[in-house]
C-alpha cells in the first residue's frame, strides 16, 4: 500500500477562481472517446490492467456471507486461468484491487479472503452511505467500527448539502474528521457528482477532499440517478493534477498514474464484460454466459 | 476451449501501457484506384476524361511515399471542355424547379452515406489527415451540407424570389485542403441552380470520386466537373468565357494576384484566403478547456492552419504549463490509424513550418527544437516572439501556435484586430459581459465563445479584411451564387491598354470660365469634410455647366490630401455611429428626409437647370426623401438568431457595418442616386466618403448643407473634383473598407485592380447605367446585402 495523502491546510484561494465550462468539457469528453482506441494485444493488455483497478463491489440489501465469499474468490481469480495462460499472464498475480462491501459484511469478506490466502484489501462503504444524511457522530462511529472489523479502505460519501450551500470549511472539517477516524486505513471520498449540480462544484469538492487528506476521490456511489460519466471524470482528473502541481509533486496525470495504488474503478458488472472481451481475444469466439465463472 | 490466437506481446504492454496501432483498412480505396487502372484523369460531363499526351503527377501516400496512382494534368483545352460541359448543363439544371434540384442533392447525400467508407479512407490515405476527423467530422458534415442546401433549393422560388443563378462557377482549391472545402462551395452553388467546374490541385482523388458519385446519379451529368491541374491553370480557368464567378480559396498572395488579373474580366471573384485562426484566453476562462480549444484549432487535424494565441498576463504561467503538458500527450502518426491526433501533411507543409519556426527563433522566439525527421511535424508552441518581428506579421502555419500576452480586454482587442487577417477567432471567458464585448469587438467573420472550430451548414462562415469577403453556408452562402433577376449580364469590360500606373494620376487643370449666373442663393462651395465645408487643398475650382451649357457654378477641386482628410474624418466618426442603435440612426435619416423636403424647391430648381422637367424634378426629391425613410425603417430588422443541431444555445448572425465606405456616384440622377447610396450606407452604421455626380455635384452639396446641421461631424464626407483622380485615391487607400463605383468601364477596371491592395470588397457598375428610380435597382435587396458584413457569433450554453 502506498503512503497516505497527508492533506494540506485549507486554502480557499485554490478553488475561489476556478470555473469549469460545461459545454466545453462535454465536447472534450466526446473527443476522448473517439480519439483513443486500443486493439488486439493492446486491448487485451489494457483490459487486464483495468481488472487490477477494479474495486469488486456488492452493495445490496440481500448480501450474505455466501455471495461475499464468492465475490472474494472472484476477486482473487478475476479471469479464467487458461485465458491468462494463453496470454502468458498467469504469473502476474492479476487480482482486482479490492473488494468493496457494506460495513456489516466486512467481517465476512476479511474471513473469506484470509481463507483464500490472499491480501486483497477489503473496502467498506461508510459514513451514511449512500446519502450521507445521518448525524456526523454516527457517520464517524461507522468508520471506526468498519476499521475495527478489518477494512483497510473506507469509502465515505460527502455531505452534499455542504457543497450545494457552499460551506467549504465545514466540508473540509468533516472530511478531516473522517480521515482521523480511518486511522491507518485509506480514505476514499465519494463525491456523488450526480448530486453536486455543476462541474464547477465537482472540481471544488474534489479539491477540498484532497486538501482534507483523501487518498482517493471517487465519482459516485452507484446509487444516484447519474453516476460516473466522462465529463465528471475529466474534471476530477484535472483537479487531481492541479492538486499535485500545487503541493509541489512533480508527477502529472500520465501513465504513472495507472497503478492500483492510485487509480480505481468501482464496479460490479464491469469485470464480467472484461472477461468476455479477453475470452474473445484469446479464442476468436464470443463466450456463452456459462463459459465464465460468476462472481 | 477453442484454439489460442493471442500474440506474445500482451505481457510487455501490460507493464508499459503503450498505445498500439489501430489501422483502418484502406483496401476499398485501393480497389477504387484500381478501377481507374491507377491513373486518374478528370471527371467532366458525367464521364472520365483521360486525354492523351498529358503530363502526369504521382499521387503518393504522404507517409510511406508509396505511389498510389498517377494523375493527369489538365491543359487549357481540357478546361475549355469542362466549362463548355458546365455551360450546357446550366441550361437544364437552372431551368428545373427547386424541388428537382433538392431531390438530386438529397440523392447525392444518400450516395455519400452508402459509400462513406470509401470516401473517408481515400481522403485520409492521400491527405494524411487523421481518419477520425474525416470519418466523424468531414463526411458527416458533407451529408448535412447536402441536406441543408436541398431544403434551401426546394424553397428557392419563394425565399429567394427576385434572384437568379449566376451561371457557371469556377472553383479553385488550394494545394492542401479537405474535400469538405469543396462541398461548402458546391452545395450552395448547385442548390441555387449554378453548375460548377472545380480545379483541384494535382493528386487529390477525393473530389474526383465525389464528382463520379454525383455524375453516376444520372440525369444531370455536367453540373459538377472536376479537373486536376497545376496552379498555372488558375488564370486560364478564371478568364474562360462562360465562367460567371470564380470562387477562390487559397493563399492571400495568390488571391491578390488573381484579383488583379481578373480586373475588368467577365467573371466575378469571391475570395476566401488564409488559414490562420485566433484564440483569446482571458483570466476568467476555464483554462483547461481553452487548452482543448487550442488543440482543436491547431493540433487535431481539424483546422487547416496555425493559431495565434493571446493569453491574459495573469494566467500566462498557468496556461503555458497546461499547454506544454497537453502537447506532450498528443500523438502523431499515420492518418489511417484510429488513435492518432495528428497525421502528416506532406513535405511542402513540413518545409513551410520548419522555415517559420527557424526564422521565429532567429528573431528571438522560443520554440523548442526544430525536428528534422519526416514526414511528421510535432505540435509546436512559439512564445516570446517580439511583436515587431517579421514572423509576427505573417500567417502562422500549421501546426504552430504563437502565444503572446495581453493585459486587458481592451488591449486584447487592439492586438487581435491589429492584423490584416479577419478569419475566425474564439474567446474564452466565463464572464458573459466580457465575452460578448470581445466577441462583438473582434473584426473577424466567425467568433466562438468558449469553443473553437464548430461548424454547421446553416451558419455562414467567411471572413473580412484580407481574409476575403466571400461566404459559405447559411443564407450568405446562397447569395454568393445569385444575382438580382433581370439585371443585364455582367460583361467583360477589359481594356487591355488601360495603364494602371497613370489612370487618374494627373488632374487636368481647369481655368476660370466666367462668373456664375443664375438664381440666388449661390450654390454652397467647398468640400464637405468633417461636418463642414472646407477649402480644397489644391485651392482651385472646376466649373459646372447646366444642360444648356451655361456656367452653373464652381465646385472645389479635391485631391489626394482631401481624400486623406475625408477618410480620417470618417474613421473618427465611425465608432460612435456604429455604436448607435438602428433606431437612433433611423431617426437621423428621417430628420434628413424632412430637411430635404423643406429644401424641395431649391433642389427642384437646381434639377431643372440640369434639364429635368419640374414635375420629374419634384418627384426625384420626394423619392429621395422616401429612400431615406425606407432604409431607416429597414435596418431595424437586421441580423437574426440561428439554431444549430447539437449546440445548445444560439448562433447570432450579426450584420455589422463595413467601416468607411467609399462611394463614387453615377453621373445621372445627381440627387436620387446620391441619396439612394448614402441612405443604406449610413443606415447600416457605415461612415462614407462620397464623390458626387461629376456632371452636377451641386445637388449633393445642397444635401450637405442639411447634413451639416442634422448629422454628427464626419458621418458623410463629400469630395468634389476630377472623378478619375478621386477614384484612384480612394481605390488605392488601404484604410477604406469597401468601395462602390458607378461609372465608366475603365474606372471600374481600375477600381477592381486597385482593390487588391487591402482586398476591399468592390461593387463596380462597369459602365452599365442603373435605373435608380426603380425600386429593385435603386433600393433593392442587393444594396442591403453589400452594405454590411456578416459575423457569426456562437454562444454555446450550459452549466
Amino acid at each position: 500500500m502506498s503512503a497516505h495523502n497527508r492533506g494540506t491546510e485549507l486554502d480557499l484561494s485554490w478553488i475561489s477562481k476556478i470555473q469549469v465550462n460545461h459545454p466545453a468539457v462535454l465536447r472534450r469528453a466526446e473527443q476522448i472517446q473517439a480519439r483513443r482506441t486500443v486493439k488486439k494485444e493492446w486491448q487485451a493488455a489494457w483490459l487486464l490492467k483495468a481488472v487490477t483497478f477494479i474495486d469488486l463491489t456488492t452493495l445490496s440489501g440481500d448480501d450474505t456471507s455466501s455471495n461475499i465469499q464468492r465475490l472474494c474468490y472472484k476477486a482473487k481469480y478475476p479471469i479464467r486461468e487458461d485465458l491468462l495462460k494463453a496470454l502468458n499472464m498467469h504469473d502476474k498475480g492479476i487480482t482486482t484491487a479490492a473488494v468493496c462491501v457494506y460495513p456489516a459484511r466486512v467481517c465476512d469478506a476479511v474471513k473469506a479472503l484470509k481463507a483464500a490466502g490472499c491480501n486483497i484489501p477489503v473496502a467498506s462503504v461508510a459514513a451514511g452511505f449512500p446519502a450521507g444524511q445521518t448525524h456526523l457522530k454516527t457517520r464517524l462511529e461507522e468508520i471506526r467500527l468498519a476499521v475495527e472489523d478489518g477494512a483497510t479502505e473506507i469509502d465515505v460519501v460527502i455531505n452534499r448539502s455542504l457543497v450545494l450551500t457552499g460551506q467549504w470549511e465545514a466540508l473540509y472539517d468533516e472530511i478531516r474528521q473522517f480521515r482521523k477516524a480511518c486511522g491507518e486505513a485509506h480514505l476514499k471520498t465519494i463525491l456523488a457528482t450526480g448530486e453536486l449540480g455543476t462541474l464547477t462544484n465537482v472540481y471544488k469538492a474534489s479539491m477540498i477532499a484532497m486538501m482534507a487528506g483523501s487518498d482517493f476521490i471517487k465519482t459516485s456511489t452507484g446509487k444516484e440517478t447519474v453516476n460516473a460519466t466522462f465529463p465528471v471524470a475529466i474534471v476530477m482528473l484535472r483537479a487531481i493534477r492541479d492538486f499535485f502541481w500545487k503541493t509541489g509533486n512533480k508527477e502529472e496525470l500520465g501513465d504513472e498514474w495507472l497503478k492500483p495504488e492510485l487509480f480505481r474503478i468501482g464496479a460490479s458488472t464491469l469485470l464480467s464484460d472484461i472477461e468476455r472481451q479477453i475470452y474473445h481475444h484469446v479464442t476468436g469466439r464470443y463466450a456463452a454466459y456459462h463459459d465464465l465463472p460468476m462472481s | 476451449m477453442a484454439a489460442t490466437r493471442a500474440g506474445p506481446r500482451a505481457r510487455e504492454i501490460f507493464t508499459s501501457l503503450e498505445y498500439g496501432p489501430v489501422p483502418e483498412s484502406h483496401a476499398c480505396a485501393l480497389a477504387w484506384l484500381d478501377t481507374q487502372d491507377r491513373c486518374l484523369g478528370h471527371y467532366v460531363n458525367g464521364k472520365w476524361l483521360k486525354p492523351e499526351h498529358r503530363n502526369s503527377v504521382p499521387c503518393q501516400d504522404p507517409i510511406t511515399g508509396e505511389n498510389l496512382a498517377s494523375c493527369l494534368q489538365a491543359q487549357a483545352e481540357d478546361v475549355a471542355a469542362a466549362v463548355e460541359a458546365a455551360r450546357m448543363a446550366f441550361k437544364g439544371w437552372s431551368a428545373h424547379p427547386g424541388v428537382v434540384r433538392a431531390q438530386h442533392l438529397t440523392r447525392l447525400a444518400e450516395v455519400i452515406q452508402k459509400h462513406q467508407r470509401l470516401l473517408w479512407t481515400l481522403e485520409s490515405l492521400v491527405t494524411g489527415r487523421a481518419v477520425r476527423e474525416v470519418r466523424d467530422g468531414d463526411v458527416q458534415l458533407a451529408q448535412q451540407l447536402l441536406h441543408y442546401h436541398a431544403i434551401q433549393a426546394s424553397t428557392q422560388e419563394e425565399a429567394l424570389a427576385g434572384w437568379e443563378p449566376m451561371g457557371v462557377i469556377g472553383l479553385i482549391l488550394p494545394p492542401t485542403f479537405s474535400f469538405l472545402e469543396m462541398m461548402w462551395r458546391i452545395c450552395p452553388a448547385l442548390a441555387v441552380g449554378c453548375t460548377v467546374v472545380a480545379l483541384v490541385p494535382p493528386a487529390s482523388p477525393a473530389p474526383l470520386l465525389l464528382a463520379q458519385l454525383a455524375g453516376e446519379l444520372g440525369p444531370f451529368p455536367g453540373i459538377l466537373n472536376v479537373l486536376s491541374g497545376p496552379a498555372s491553370l488558375v488564370p486560364i480557368l478564371a478568364s474562360q468565357p462562360g465562367i460567371r464567378k470564380v470562387a477562390f480559396c487559397g493563399a492571400p498572395e495568390e488571391g491578390r494576384a488573381l484579383r488583379r488579373s481578373l480586373a475588368g474580366e467577365c467573371a466575378e471573384l469571391g475570395l476566401a484566403l488564409g488559414t490562420e485562426s485566433l484564440l483569446l484566453l482571458t483570466d476568467t476562462a476555464d483554462v483547461d478547456s481553452a487548452v482543448e480549444g487550442v488543440v482543436d484549432a491547431a493540433w487535431s487535424d481539424r483546422g487547416p492552419g496555425g493559431l495565434r494565441l493571446l493569453i491574459q498576463e495573469s494566467v500566462w504561467d498557468e496556461a503555458m504549463r497546461r499547454l506544454q503538458e497537453r502537447m506532450g500527450r498528443l500523438r502523431s502518426g499515420r492518418g489511417l490509424d484510429g488513435a492518432v491526433d495528428m497525421g502528416a501533411r506532406g513535405a511542402a507543409a513540413c518545409d513551410l513550418v520548419q522555415r517559420f519556426v527557424r526564422e521565429a527563433q532567429s528573431q528571438g522566439a522560443q520554440a523548442g527544437d526544430v525536428p528534422s525527421e519526416r514526414p511528421f511535424y510535432p505540435p509546436t508552441l512559439v512564445s516570446n516572439l517580439p511583436p515587431a518581428s517579421p514572423c509576427a506579421q505573417v500567417e502562422v502555419p500549421w501546426p504552430v501556435v504563437v502565444a503572446s500576452p495581453f493585459r486587458t480586454a481592451k488591449e486584447a482587442l487592439l492586438v487581435a484586430n491589429g492584423t490584416p487577417r479577419g478569419g475566425s477567432a474564439s474567446v474564452w471567458s466565463e464572464r458573459l459581459g466580457q465575452a460578448l464585448e470581445l466577441g462583438y469587438g473582434l473584426q473577424v467573420g466567425t467568433v466562438w465563445i468558449n469553443a473553437h472550430g464548430l461548424r454547421d451548414p446553416s451558419v455562414p462562415t467567411g471572413g473580412c479584411k484580407e481574409s476575403g469577403c466571400s461566404w459559405h453556408g447559411g443564407p450568405d452562402g446562397l447569395y454568393e451564387y445569385l444575382r438580382p433577376s433581370g439585371t443585364p449580364a455582367r460583361l467583360s469590360c477589359l481594356s487591355k491598354n488601360l495603364n494602371y500606373d497613370t489612370f487618374g494620376l494627373a488632374v487636368p487643370s481647369t481655368l476660370p470660365a466666367g462668373p456664375e449666373i443664375g438664381p440666388s442663393p449661390a450654390p454652397p462651395y467647398g468640400l464637405f469634410v468633417g461636418g463642414r465645408f472646407q477649402a480644397p487643398g489644391a485651392r482651385s475650382s472646376r466649373p459646372i455647366r447646366d444642360s444648356s451649357g451655361n456656367l452653373h457654378g464652381y465646385v472645389a477641386e479635391g485631391g489626394a490630401k482631401d481624400i486623406r482628410g475625408a477618410v480620417e474624418a470618417a474613421h473618427q466618426a465611425f465608432p460612435g455611429w456604429a455604436g448607435q442603435s438602428p433606431g437612433a440612426r433611423a431617426a437621423l435619416l428621417w430628420a434628413l428626409a424632412a430637411a430635404l423636403e423643406r429644401r424641395k424647391s431649391t433642389l427642384a430648381s437646381r434639377l431643372e437647370r440640369q434639364g429635368a422637367e419640374l414635375k420629374a424634378a419634384e418627384a426625384e426629391v420626394e423619392l429621395s426623401a422616401r429612400r431615406l425613410r425606407a432604409w431607416g425603417a429597414r435596418v431595424q430588422a437586421q441580423g437574426h438568431t440561428l439554431q444549430v443541431a447539437g449546440l445548445r444555445g444560439p448562433v447570432l448572425r450579426l450584420r455589422e457595418p463595413l467601416g468607411v465606405l467609399a462611394v463614387v456616384c453615377p453621373d445621372e440622377w445627381p440627387l436620387l442616386a446620391f441619396v439612394s447610396l448614402l441612405a443604406p450606407a449610413l443606415a447600416y452604421g457605415n461612415t462614407v466618403v462620397m464623390v458626387p455626380s461629376a456632371a452636377c455635384p451641386l445637388l449633393a452639396l445642397e444635401v450637405c448643407q442639411d447634413m451639416a446641421t442634422v448629422f454628427p461631424a464626419g458621418l458623410a464626407n463629400v469630395v468634389t473634383g476630377d472623378r478619375d483622380h478621386l477614384t484612384r485615391c480612394l481605390a488605392l487607400h488601404q484604410d477604406v473598407q469597401a468601395m462602390w463605383y458607378f461609372g465608366s468601364a475603365q474606372g471600374s477596371q481600375f477600381v477592381e485592380w486597385a482593390s487588391a491592395g487591402n482586398l476591399k470588397p468592390v461593387w463596380a457598375s462597369r459602365g452599365c447605367p442603373r435605373a435608380w428610380d426603380q425600386e429593385a435597382e435603386g433600393a433593392g435587396p442587393e444594396l442591403g446585402l453589400r452594405v454590411a458584413r456578416t459575423k457569426a457569433l456562437w454562444l454555446p450554453m450550459g452549466d
